[in-house]
């Protein structure tokens, strides 16, 4: 026996002697970088009628035909649009459900919300409280019925319905015109106990026409109704709770199988039209997605190119943080890779409760390390520094970096000694609470030499993934510093100031984590989301952020979201749509 | 090893009554003094015996020469001019790559850092790993130092008493065995750090080594205490113990001189596979990410991070995995060396 199990671990360790090789990572820089960022970084025109109408524009080289492979890591907990808020759930539901509007991109790169059921991307009044929508002609549901103003009235309708809970609330609260969640009170049974929204808040006087009433301007509405969460729902098919399971389709495929957990198959669905939608194609005969595939799986197959593997491709599984190097590093890899912003910003919260001496925040800003976060994250792949909050995904986004979080990527210590000091903290004990990932442990322990360099006595606590957002969540909460991080819901600051800075918020749960509540800036936020032109609405936001940022300090912005992600060598047309951040379900085809 | 002729010489033997052992044996080479008795005690045989098998010296020689690495780790360190908690791959630009992977081949192995970068946070790998065998190698003698004691205790009082004490003890030894140790580990530390530890502090190294010594010290005396459970309720019937009960000695002397003097060699070899079972348990439980925290260097948690980048760094895990491999290799063997020496007898 003993022999035995001598030789056994001789080979393990000749194994490991002969593999114990590895050539250099070599220096290069890799190829996201800002260019990306401005192609990303446009105004989402709202588009006329004549952007309106479909086909859309072809891919080029695609045919039809062909399956696809799809690896998903996560399988769909909802295929209700009206339940539908997480991104990956986003993305498949562009395949199946059509909204009022959805976001176009062209072939250069450029983005314009266009009307999808609608004619155009909507017609406002002049004060824009009132939208009018025109549908289109042609437009089917999977069993051959006309979609009709009916059925769109019957989708804002049961948003109200209790048992509609994980969907966005922002046309709810809008038509209510109250915050949090008031708006339940407008409709409390939805429509199936025969109550029906008044035509003050919502008009279909024929069968093709909508119109919205609003109590406040809402200029940001074309943007919101291309949500997935918007999406149109069959009056005639709503079945309430199972229409979770299965959902009448509206887009240019149908669900033939679910299996949650385990795998979906879409197959075309006859009944759409491609002449009326100018977003979507529909070149693969069926889409068969696989569930369960986690990031680095999908990665390894993706990467072997091997059989089944070269028709196949992931909407949003990326490519995961130790992988990187390898995809980035093989040219035949690369050429089959695509990378992009995600609408995330990490920031490093300070909670305002805790931490009041504003100079005590500055020298926390100074001292954090930001590369290692991206370092973290598997370099310029996964993150870019980032030196505001506003992401280059969201309108209104600027360079600007009052400290030095781009300039100084490692922090400045001494800088950040010099304010404690000043400050008469030295020694202050500073608890940074964060999510027990590898990513962040490692960031922590960055984090932790760089703030105690600078004078702080750092006391780390790791918390649980699952359990994170609420732990720091709780306004009473214990800690003095945690990372969070926030996405845009569109492409406008006004999905990501208010939410995280606006005070009034504050409340356990509510994203706005620091607890920062000014007053002053909140009368700011309520103005500027009034301002009509969006253009103009977007340069105050970025003025707005940048002031608190400076004056305030609430959130040490640390890094910009980004991700890798790729496709078999057999599969074309794959493109990163910067709306969903991830790859586009509707362009892609099979090469023959 | 140990030559066939001498076991066969030292099996004829008869044990003298006081039950010592042999006290008498030809000495160690069989040339020198073939027809000369000398009186040498168990342990001087040992060691002559041990001393002739080469594969034992080596053996040792190895593993005390690891001892010593991670004894002296702050010497190393400081000789080496580099510390296991600077981030020298992120401080210094030109080491790591734009993805966190060090920039020269063989993982960044060069004059300047011996064994290489840590990807990612770009630490010194040759520091890491002396001192992360530090802390799992200390961690691992205390708690085979505390399990041996232990088990003593509760081997010798079953085997020796008998009866509902030898009953409730090996029920209690059973017990202890059906605890799968990484799980309670990992279910048992967040409990002791909400109960001991305020939630605005970090739980301190000293406490998380300690609560991680006291849960495998709980779950890893059984095997030696069964071992010694046995061993004593045979030697309990022997005439010598007999003889001293009917003499009148009290308990306590009777175990003390004349049973455990009898089971030194049990104890000795388990224990010298205990500690490497230790040190990969150590390490395992890093490897899950429930050892030390993450700021100490740690040689589990070397083979955890080895994991994640091994498709583009194999080099990374090279160092720890030999050093690992080598000690646990050379600590088995020496554990078997020294069971030989100590008992020709058992075969092989």
């Amino acid at each position: 026996m003993r022999t035995a199990r001598v030789s056994v671990v001789g080979l393990a360790a000749g194994a490991l002697i002969l593999t114990g090789c590895s050539s250099g990572g070599g220096g290069d820089a890799g190829d996201v970088s800002k260019d990306d960022a401005a192609k990303q970084q446009v105004r989402y025109d709202f588009g006329d009628a004549a952007a309106s109408k479909g086909p859309a524009e072809p891919v080029k080289g695609a045919k039809k035909g062909g399956d696809l492979t799809v690896y998903q890591r996560d399988s769909y907990a909802h295929l209700d649009p009206a339940q539908m808020y997480v991104s990956d759930e986003g993305t498949m539901s562009t395949l199946i459900h059509r909204r009022l509007t959805s976001y176009k991109r062209d072939s250069a790169g450029k983005y314009t919300v266009v009307g999808d059921l609608a004619t155009d991307s909507g017609q406002a009044s002049k004060d824009q409280r009132t939208w009018k929508y025109t549908l289109k002609d042609g437009i089917k549901w999977e069993d051959g019925s006309p979609i009709t103003s009916k059925d769109i009235r019957h989708t804002f309708e049961r948003q109200f319905a209790p048992f509609i809970s994980e969907g966005p609330v922002f046309i709810q609260q809008w038509m209510a015109g109250k915050s949090g969640t008031g708006y339940r009170k407008l409709l409390p049974d939805g429509p199936y106990k025969g109550d029906h929204l008044p035509d003050k808040v919502l008009e279909t006087p024929d069968d093709k026409t909508v119109i919205f009433h609003f109590k406040d301007p809402q200029p940001d509405l074309p943007y919101a109704l291309g949500m997935a969460g918007y999406a149109a729902v069959q009056e005639k098919g709503d079945t309430k709770e199972k229409y979770d399971k299965k959902p009448v389709s509206s887009g240019p495929y149908k669900i033939a199988s679910f299996k949650s957990g385990k795998s979906m198959k879409l197959v075309r669905n006859e009944e759409w039209d491609a002449k009326t939608d100018p977003v979507r194609h529909a070149y693969p005969d069926a889409h068969n997605i696989q569930f369960g595939v986690s990031y680095e799986a999908s990665t390894k197959r993706l990467v072997s190119d091997s059989a089944e593997n070269q028709t196949a491709v992931s909407y949003t599984n990326q490519v995961d943080a130790s992988s990187m190097q390898s995809v980035r590093s093989d040219p035949k890899v690369k050429d089959r890779s695509l990378s992009g912003y995600q609408p995330y910003v990490g920031k490093i919260s300070l909670n305002m409760d805790r931490l009041k001496d504003k100079k005590v925040r500055e020298a926390i800003a100074h001292a954090l390390p930001a590369q290692s976060l991206v370092q973290a994250f598997g370099g310029s792949g996964g993150g870019e520094l980032a030196g505001n909050y506003l992401s280059p995904t969201v309108a209104g986004h600027t360079e600007s970096d009052p400290y030095g979080k781009v300039e100084n990527p490692q922090g400045d210590v001494k800088k950040a000694k010099r304010i404690l000091k000043e400050a008469g903290k030295t020694g202050q004990k500073l608890t940074f609470a964060f999510q027990n990932s590898p990513e962040w442990q490692d960031y922590s322990i960055a984090a932790k030499d760089n703030l105690t360099k600078a004078g702080f006595d750092v006391q780390l606590k790791d918390i649980v993934a699952d359990t994170y957002y609420d732990q720091i969540g709780k306004v009473k909460n214990k800690y003095d510093m945690y990372h969070s991080s926030w996405g845009a819901d569109w492409p406008s600051a006004g999905t990501v100031i208010p939410p995280t800075l606006d005070g009034r918020q504050v409340q356990d749960g509510a994203s706005n984590y620091s607890h920062y509540n000014n007053p002053e800036m909140n009368k700011e936020m309520d103005r500027i989301s009034k301002i009509k032109d969006p253009d103009t609405a977007a340069k105050e936001w970025g003025k707005l952020a940048d002031k608190i940022l400076k004056e305030d300090l609430p959130d040490v912005p640390l890094m910009y979201y980004k991700q890798i992600q790729l496709y078999g060598s057999k599969v074309g047309g794959a493109v990163n749509n910067a709306v969903i951040s991830s790859i586009d379900p509707t362009q892609l085809y099979v090469k023959k | 090893m140990t030559s066939p002729s001498q076991a066969a010489i030292a099996g004829a033997e008869t044990p003298d009554p006081d039950g010592v052992g042999l006290t008498s044996e030809p000495s160690g080479g069989q040339e020198p003094a073939k027809d000369q008795l000398v009186g040498r005690s168990p342990g001087q045989l040992m060691w002559m015996r041990f001393k002739r098998d080469r594969t034992g010296v080596v053996s040792a020689f190895v593993v005390l020469t690891m001892f010593a690495i991670a004894a002296l780790a702050p010497v190393i360190s400081w000789l080496y001019g580099k510390d296991p908690w600077t981030r020298y791959g992120q401080i210094e630009p030109g080491l790591l790559n734009d993805n966190g992977y060090p920039v020269k081949p063989n993982g960044g192995i060069d004059g300047e850092y011996w064994f290489g970068l840590e990807p990612g946070l770009g630490r010194d790998v040759l520091t890491q790993l002396v001192y992360g065998m530090r802390t799992s190698l200390s961690l691992a003698v205390i708690i085979t130092i505390l399990s041996v004691l232990l088990a003593i205790v509760i081997g010798v009082a079953g085997g020796y008493m008998g009866g509902k004490t030898d009953y409730f003890l090996g029920r209690l030894t059973d017990l202890m065995m059906s605890f799968p140790n990484q799980l309670f580990f990992v279910a048992f530390v967040p409990v002791v750090g909400a109960l001991v530890v305020s939630p605005q502090d970090e739980m301190p190294t000293w406490l998380r080594a300690s609560v991680l010594i006291f849960v495998m010290w709980l779950l890893g005396w059984m095997t030696l205490a069964r071992l010694l459970r046995g061993q004593v309720l045979t030697l309990r019937e022997r005439e010598f113990v007999e003889a001293a009960k009917v003499a009148g000695t009290p308990p306590w002397r009777i175990i003390r001189k004349e049973l455990l003097p009898n089971v030194v060699t049990p104890i000795l070899v388990q224990s010298t596979y205990m500690l490497p079972n230790f040190v990969t348990a150590v390490a395992g439980l890093s490897f899950l990410g429930v050892g030390m925290p993450a700021s100490t260097p740690d040689w589990g948690r070397m083979f955890a991070t080895g994991a994640e980048v091994y498709q583009s760094n194999i080099t990374y895990m090279f160092f720890p995995g030999v050093a690992m491999v080598v000690f646990i290799v050379a600590f088995n063997l020496l554990g078997d060396s020294v069971r030989d020496a100590f008992d020709p007898k058992s075969g092989r």
